[in-house]
């Protein structure tokens, strides 16, 4: 046997063990912990026109539906409205993090069935809704920013490991980067949509709302001219497939999240997309490095600005990435990155201020300046 | 192991799904957004046992289509609409309507089928005609 023959099983040996290690590794939960802070509200926002039918007396079942299995079992009406109502409650406990793995599991669980129920329920928005509830309902995510976690501390008992094995943040990883892959390779196969008639085509039958819109005429007439299309959705295209690629690599991964959020927010002015500009927005929390307070921003207390800064920090971070701490009167605001690098002065602010999730698509640009980037 | 078995098993699951999105008429996770700006319109009817076509904008035995089928676009098929998640899964869902229309309108004794018959836009083609029927319904007393 050749000595290439006998190293091929070790290789796939190694890879498997490496596979094993990554999945395995403990991380922390704490990007898991705020997404399933944030699902709670998505899931009442979807959950809202089947209530508001149920409160008029009318479900599914009233009118057209069409089951995916005859074997599929359906509730009696009044169990079935109950079990929306029990989705919004335990949302809500979810949210809260009271009983959390109970009601995390039980929303997924009934927003699942409800999905499966027939063929007309199913929205795009919907199946990323129960990927995420899934995930979330597998991982121990309840450890932190939990009701739990806040009556375990009451009770003196002692503290849970925030870290746990990372597959169901990389699962959700993977499902993320999935949604803009499969939606940007079904648009660049079809030369339809990548050749600009698709958007084209939709844009100008939507001219008479457009015309509503405070737009100056040239920017109507341009955003309906055939050849703006034929760039525009080439740009779409290659947003999508940006956003999918660019999430996974650390140089791009910034620049992906911000580029996603302008993708959402453009999408959501546009279109009716339910609750997916929303849940798409909070997923993308997922893509923060798994470890927290690990960088350190150091403050002179007696200087009210940063005084100012450190309560920002401490009020906006909830991925918690950085231990405050006091530094030497007259110091200027340091941000030591989990790499050891310091920064100091304003690039320190622009810094502390890009790695909180509600400031960070606003000052990630920052980063670019000459003289932030030289200062780091 | 386990863990190992149940992630690639999640990750084959969501590719074939992905994959089977270009075939099928109901492209569940399969995660193609806004696919087409197709648009479609169609003339339905009920065939009634004596040979009429009553369109279904009129209210029969106590039934209306619009409180029928009251989702996915098809309340008012005379009009023309966007075919939101694309033409084919447009069309299987009004199929479907058809055959759930005549299956659950148990006061009507006349119909013996319903028709729709389609005109299709798909993105910027030549509109394309299709009848689609709705099965034979049972007759009953």
């Amino acid at each position: 046997m050749s000595a290439g023959a006998l190293s091929a099983p070790r290789r796939a040996g190694d890879l498997v063990a490496r596979l094993d290690e990554l999945l395995g590794r403990p991380v922390s939960m704490r990007s898991l912990a705020l997404l399933r802070l944030l699902a709670g509200p998505a899931v009442l926002l979807h959950l809202e026109p089947f209530l508001s039918d149920a409160l008029d007396g009318r479900v599914y079942s009233d009118a057209f539906y069409e089951p995916y299995a005859a074997w599929y079992p359906e509730l009696p009406e009044a169990v079935y409205v109950a079990l929306l109502w029990l989705a919004a409650a335990t949302a809500i406990a979810m949210s809260l993090g009271v009983l959390t793995r109970l009601a995390t599991g039980t929303t997924f669980a009934i927003v699942a069935y409800n999905l499966f129920l027939s063929t007309t329920h199913f929205h795009n928005n919907r199946a990323y809704l129960v990927i995420v509830l899934g995930l979330l309902a597998v991982a121990p995510c309840e450890r932190e920013l939990s009701v739990d976690a806040w009556l375990r501390r009451r009770q003196r008992r002692s503290p849970l490991d925030l870290r746990a094995p990372a597959w169901p943040l990389w699962l959700l990883r993977f499902e993320c980067s999935v949604v803009y892959a499969a939606s940007g390779l079904s648009k660049l196969v079809d030369p339809d949509w990548f050749g600009g008639t698709v958007t084209w085509q939709r844009v100008t039958r939507a001219r008479g709302e457009l015309e509503a819109w405070p737009l100056p005429d040239w920017a109507v007439s341009a955003v309906t001219d055939r050849g703006f299309h034929t760039g525009a959705a080439k740009l779409i295209v290659l947003t999508e497939l940006f956003i999918a690629a660019g999430l996974w690599f650390r140089p791009t991964r910034y620049a992906a999240v911000w580029v996603a959020v302008v993708f959402h927010v453009t999408i959501e002015a546009s279109a009716a997309v339910q609750v997916f500009s929303y849940l798409a927005i909070a997923v993308l929390l997922v893509w923060a490095v798994p470890s927290t307070r690990d960088r350190v921003l150091r403050i002179d207390p007696s200087a009210a600005s940063q005084r100012r800064l450190a309560a920002v920090v401490r009020t906006l971070d909830w991925l918690a990435r950085f231990r405050v701490e006091p530094a030497a009167a007259g110091s200027p605001v340091e941000v030591v990155d989990r790499d050891g690098t310091s920064v100091r002065g304003r690039p320190a602010v622009a810094l502390a201020l890009s790695r909180l999730p509600l400031t960070a698509w606003f000052t990630l640009p920052t980063l670019l300046i000459p003289a932030v980037r030289r200062a780091r | 192991m386990a863990r190992r078995l149940v992630v690639l098993a999640v990750v084959l699951l969501q590719l074939v799904l992905v994959a089977r999105g270009y075939r099928a008429d109901h492209k569940e996770f399969a995660f193609q957004m806004f696919p087409e700006s197709s648009t479609w319109r169609a003339s339905v009817v009920r065939v009634t046992a004596d040979g009429r076509r009553v369109p279904v904008g009129v209210p029969w035995s106590g039934y209306r289509w619009d409180a029928l089928v009251r989702d996915r676009g098809l309340s008012y098929p005379a009009v023309r609409h966007h075919a939101d998640a694309g033409l084919e899964n447009q069309l299987a869902f009004l199929r479907a309507a058809l055959d759930w229309v005549a299956d659950n309108t148990p006061r009507d004794r006349e119909t013996r089928y319903l028709e729709a018959i389609v005109t299709a836009w798909h993105n910027a083609d030549a509109p394309t005609r299709e009848v689609l029927r709705s099965h034979v319904r049972e007759r009953k007393g």
